[in-house]
C-alpha cells in the first residue's frame, strides 16, 4: 500500500508543476511502479481460484457408449487434442473423475448403470450430455431408449449432433469452463459440494 | 507343496466371482463379462449383453425404406458403409435390380475405407488394452485422414449414408479420387510403422502368442466368422466365395491363420489393411464412367435437370420423396463380408413401402458365446487380449 | 451344387419329412415341420453331399399383419464351408404353443440366437441350456418383437404442447 501512496504523491507533484507534461508524468510512473503493483499482487476471491483450478483440470470418466464414443476418443487424440484444454487422462474409475460425458444411446437397461456410477463419482461434478441420443434420445424414439439421460442425472451442457464432431465436443468442454467460471465463488458452486 | 504345469502352487480351489462391468475401459462398449475365478484363473466367464439396446429391428417395421439406412448406419458404427450396403443389397435383390458399373466401384471403395477405418480403431483399441498406448495416437491418425475422405464425399465423418437403393447419392469428384490416390500412396508406410511397433515385439508376442486358441472345428461350429474364423485356418471370405457388388473384378488375396490364438488374428487384420489398401488402388484405376445410381425413377430419385422439364420425373420424384420405394413381396438374405465377419439383412416384405421384419445378423453378437468359452483357462490379464482380439462391437450386437 | 440340385436331392431323402420347397430369387428354401426340424437339420449336418456344418443365422419373423395360419416361423441360415453352398429352413410356430426343439447340440452357435428368439418373440425352445432373457432386462415383461407390443413412440416437447414440457420438466432431477 506504500508504494500505491508513493505513485500518487508523485503524480500529484507533477501535475501541480506545470512545466511538466501529464502525459510524460503518466508514462514515468508507469515504468517506474508499474511492475511493483501489478505484478506482485492480485486480489481475488477463493472461489474463483477454486473455480480456476477446477476448470482447468476436469478429468472425464470412460462412460462411452456407442458410436459417439469413437468421436470422444478422436477428441482424446492428437488432432483435437483434449490435453491441452486439461482433460489429459480419461480415468476408467468414477472415484478418481469429476466430468461424466454420457457418449451414446442410453438404453432402459443402462440407466440403473449410469445412475450408480454418477453417485460414485465424487464432488464436485458435472455431466455432458454428448449427442442427440443422449440429450433427448436422438433418432431412437421407441421402448428401449431413455429420452435424453437428463431423466437419470442433471445434465450441465449438452451437445447435440450425431455423432458431434470432436470440435464440437471441445466447445462443449469450453463451455463447461466458461460456466465453471462463471459460477465460481458463488452460492452455486457452494451447492455443488454438498 | 507341489507345483502345477503352469506354475502356480497347488492348493485348495477357492471361487470368487468378479464383475467386468459394463462400465470398463476395456471391454470396447458396454459389455458385462461375470467371471468365476479360481486366483488368476478364469474358470468360467458368463456374458451379460443388452446395456446398448435401441430397438432398431422393432423400429425399421415403421419406417420407410430409405429412412432405414441412416438406422443401419448406427449398428456397426465403426464401419457405417458395411451395414449401408447389406441392407441396399438385400432390398435391391428383393426389387430384382441391378446397379451400374460405376456405382459398384464406388460401393467397394468405400467399403474398404471402412474396413480400414475399423481395423484400425480395432489395432489402436487392442494395443490400448495391452499397454502400447502409441499405436492408438498413431492409428488414430491415419484414421482421420480416412474420416477427411468420408466428409469430403458424403459430408459426414462417420454415418455416412452414401450408399443407397440403386447406387449411391451422389458421383465423386475428380478432387476426391485424387485424395483417395494419396491416401492410398501414404498408408503402406504406415502400415510397416505400426508393424514396426508390434509384430516382432517380445512383450507382444508374449501376450498374445497361444493364448485364446480356437480350433478349425471349433470356430465353425459356434459359428464364429471373419478374421476369427480366418486366424483360425478356414479360408471362407464372402468376397471370394460369394462375390457381390463387383468383387470379383479384383485381384486380392485372403490371408489366414494356423494357430487361431490371438497373434494370428493379429496378423491376418494387419494383412487385411494391406489387401484392402490394394483393392481400392486397383479401384481407383479401374473406375468406370457412366450413371452413379440405377436409371429406374421408381426406385432413385431423378435428375434434378430433369425435373424443370418432364412431368413424369415430377411425379416420380413425388412419389419417392413422400411415399417411398415400393418392394415386391418376399423375403431374402444377403450375406456380405464386414470387417468382424459375415453381416447379412435378413429382410421380409409385405409389398408395401415399409419393411414387415428387419434382421441384422451380427457378426459380433454370434462371437462371444465361443469368444467366453475361449476364455475359460486363461488368466484376468488375457480375458482383456481376448475381447480385443474379437473385435466386438456392441451397436450390433445389441441392435 | 446349384440351389435347385440341393432342393431336388431333399425332396429325394426326405420325401414326407419336409412339407415343400422352392428356389426363392437364387436361394434354396425348404418349409419343414416344427417336430421335424431336429432330424433335417441332423440329416442336413451330417450328409456328405450336403454337408452343411456352419449355421450362419436363426431368425423369427411375426405374420401377424398378413394374418395367415401359422403366425410365426423361424428362420435358419446354413452355409457349407467346403461345397460353398447355402441353404435356408422355414419353421412355422402357432400362435398358442410356439414351441421348437433347439439345434444347439448340432451347432454351438445356435445358443445366442435362440436365447434371443425367447426375449423377444416368446418362442419356448425345447432342451436350450439356458433359456432366459438375453437383450431386454430381467424382468421386462413382453416380447418387443411382436406385431402386437407397441413400439412406444413419445412425443416431443415443442412450443405447441407446453403443458407435456411442464410435466416433464418438473420430473427431471434438479440440476445444482
Amino acid at each position: 500500500m506504500g508504494l500505491i501512496d508513493q505513485a500518487v504523491d508523485l503524480l500529484e507533484t507533477g501535475v501541480s508543476n506545470v512545466k511538466e507534461n501529464v502525459k510524460d508524468v503518466l508514462d514515468q510512473a508507469d515504468y517506474d511502479y508499474s511492475g511493483a503493483i501489478y505484478d506482485s499482487i492480485l486480489t481475488t476471491k477463493v472461489g474463483k481460484v477454486i473455480g480456476w483450478a477446477q476448470k482447468n483440470a476436469l478429468w472425464p470418466a470412460t462412460f462411452g457408449l456407442a458410436c459417439c464414443a469413437i468421436e470422444m476418443m478422436a477428441m482424446a487424440n492428437s488432432r483435437w487434442d483434449a490435453a491441452r484444454f486439461g482433460a489429459e487422462v480419461f480415468r476408467a474409475s468414477p472415484r478418481q473423475a469429476d466430468l461424466m460425458i454420457v457418449s451414446g444411446r442410453v438404453s432402459q437397461k443402462m440407466a440403473p448403470v449410469l445412475k450408480t456410477i454418477f453417485d460414485q463419482m465424487p464432488e464436485p461434478k458435472w455431466v455432458i450430455s454428448m449427442g442427440a441420443c443422449a440429450s433427448c434420445g436422438g433418432i431412437f424414439n421407441n421402448y428401449a431408449i431413455v429420452q435424453g439421460v437428463d431423466r437419470v442425472v442433471p445434465v450441465d451442457v449438452y451437445v447435440p449432433g450425431c455423432p458431434p464432431g470432436p470440435e464440437a465436443l471441445l466447445y462443449g468442454i469450453i463451455k463447461l469452463q466458461e460456466k465453471i467460471m462463471n459460477e465460481a465463488g458463488t452460492k452455486q458452486a457452494a451447492k455443488r459440494v454438498a | 507343496m507341489t507345483v502345477t504345469d503352469q506354475g502356480l502352487l497347488e492348493r485348495e480351489k477357492d471361487s470368487m466371482t468378479l464383475n467386468m462391468g459394463p462400465q470398463h475401459p476395456s471391454t470396447h462398449g458396454v459389455f458385462r463379462v461375470v467371471l468365476e475365478m479360481d486366483g488368476e484363473l478364469v474358470d468360467s466367464a458368463e456374458p451379460h449383453i443388452g446395456f446398448l439396446h435401441t430397438g432398431i429391428e422393432k423400429t425399421a417395421e415403421a419406417k420407410r425404406y430409405v429412412h432405414v439406412i441412416p438406422m443401419t448406419d448406427r449398428l456397426d458404427y465403426l464401419s457405417p458403409p458395411g451395414n449401408n450396403l447389406a441392407f441396399c443389397l438385400t432390398v435391391e435383390k428383393l426389387l430384382q435390380t441391378d446397379v451400374p458399373e460405376r456405382a459398384k466401384f464406388l460401393r467397394v471403395i468405400m467399403c474398404e475405407l471402412a474396413r480400414m477405418a475399423s481395423h484400425l480403431v480395432w489395432l489402436a483399441t487392442h494395443a490400448l488394452d495391452i499397454g502400447a498406448m502409441t499405436v492408438f495416437l498413431y492409428c488414430w491418425r491415419e484414421r482421420e485422414m480416412i474420416l477427411d475422405l468420408n466428409e469430403e464425399i458424403s459430408g459426414v465423418r462417420m454415418m455416412t449414408s452414401y450408399i443407397r437403393l440403386g447406387g449411391v447419392v451422389k458421383d465423386s469428384t475428380p478432387g476426391w479420387l485424387q485424395s483417395v490416390r494419396n491416401f492410398v500412396e501414404y498408408f503402406p508406410a504406415k502400415i510397416d510403422e505400426y508393424e514396426r511397433l508390434l509384430t516382432r515385439n517380445p512383450i507382444w508376442l508374449d501376450r498374445t502368442q497361444n493364448i485364446g486358441v480356437m480350433s478349425r472345428e471349433e470356430a465353425i461350429n459356434w459359428s464364429m466368422s471373419g478374421p476369427v474364423l480366418r486366424a483360425s485356418g478356414v479360408n471362407w471370405d464372402l468376397r471370394k466365395q460369394r462375390p457381390y457388388s463387383g468383387y470379383e473384378n479384383f485381384e486380392f488375396e485372403v490371408p489366414t491363420g494356423k494357430n487361431g490364438d490371438i497373434y494370428d488374428r493379429y496378423l491376418v487384420r494387419v494383412a487385411e489393411l494391406r489387401q484392402s489398401r490394394e483393392i481400392v488402388r486397383q479401384a481407383l484405376k479401374n473406375l468406370p464412367a457412366g450413371p452413379y445410381k440405377v436409371d429406374d425413377n421408381k426406385i432413385s430419385l431423378p435428375n434434378r435437370k430433369t425435373l424443370k422439364s418432364s412431368m413424369e420425373a415430377l411425379i416420380h420424384h413425388f412419389k419417392l420423396v413422400s411415399e417411398g420405394v415400393s418392394v415386391p413381396k418376399g423375403e431374402t438374405y444377403v450375406p456380405i463380408e464386414g470387417p468382424r465377419g459375415e453381416v447379412g439383412f435378413y429382410i421380409v416384405s409385405d409389398g408395401s413401402n415399409v419393411p414387415s421384419r428387419v434382421k441384422l445378423r451380427a457378426p459380433s453378437f454370434m462371437a462371444i458365446p465361443g469368444m467366453c468359452k475361449m476364455m475359460e483357462g486363461c488368466f484376468i490379464a488375457d480375458v482383456v487380449g481376448i475381447i480385443g482380439s474379437i473385435d466386438i462391437v456392441m451397436g450390433e450386437v445389441d441392435r | 451344387m446349384t440351389s435347385e440340385e440341393i432342393v431336388e436331392k431333399i425332396k429325394t431323402d426326405q420325401g414326407k419329412a419336409i412339407n415343400s420347397s422352392e428356389v426363392n430369387l437364387g436361394d434354396s428354401v425348404i418349409f419343414v415341420g416344427a417336430e421335424r426340424i431336429h432330424d433335417i437339420a441332423e440329416y442336413l449336418k451330417n450328409d456328405p453331399d450336403l454337408d452343411f456344418d456352419y449355421l450362419s443365422n436363426i431368425t423369427g419373423t411375426d405374420y401377424l399383419n398378413e394374418e395367415r395360419e401359422p403366425r410365426f416361423e423361424v428362420v435358419y441360415e446354413l452355409h457349407s464351408i467346403e461345397k460353398n453352398h447355402s441353404i435356408r429352413i422355414r419353421v412355422g410356430l402357432d400362435e398358442e404353443d410356439p414351441t421348437i426343439p433347439t439345434v444347439s447340440d448340432l451347432w454351438k452357435g445356435a445358443l445366442y440366437p435362440e436365447r434371443e428368439l425367447f426375449d423377444m418373440f416368446g418362442f419356448n425352445i425345447k432342451g436350450h441350456s439356458n433359456l432366459s432373457r438375453l437383450i431386454m432386462p430381467e424382468e421386462w415383461e413382453g416380447n418387443p418383437l411382436r406385431k402386437d407390443y407397441p413400439l412406444t413412440i413419445e412425443d416431443v416437447t415443442f412450443s405447441h404442447n407446453r403443458e407435456f414440457k411442464q410435466d416433464l420438466v418438473k420430473s427431471k432431477p434438479r440440476t445444482r
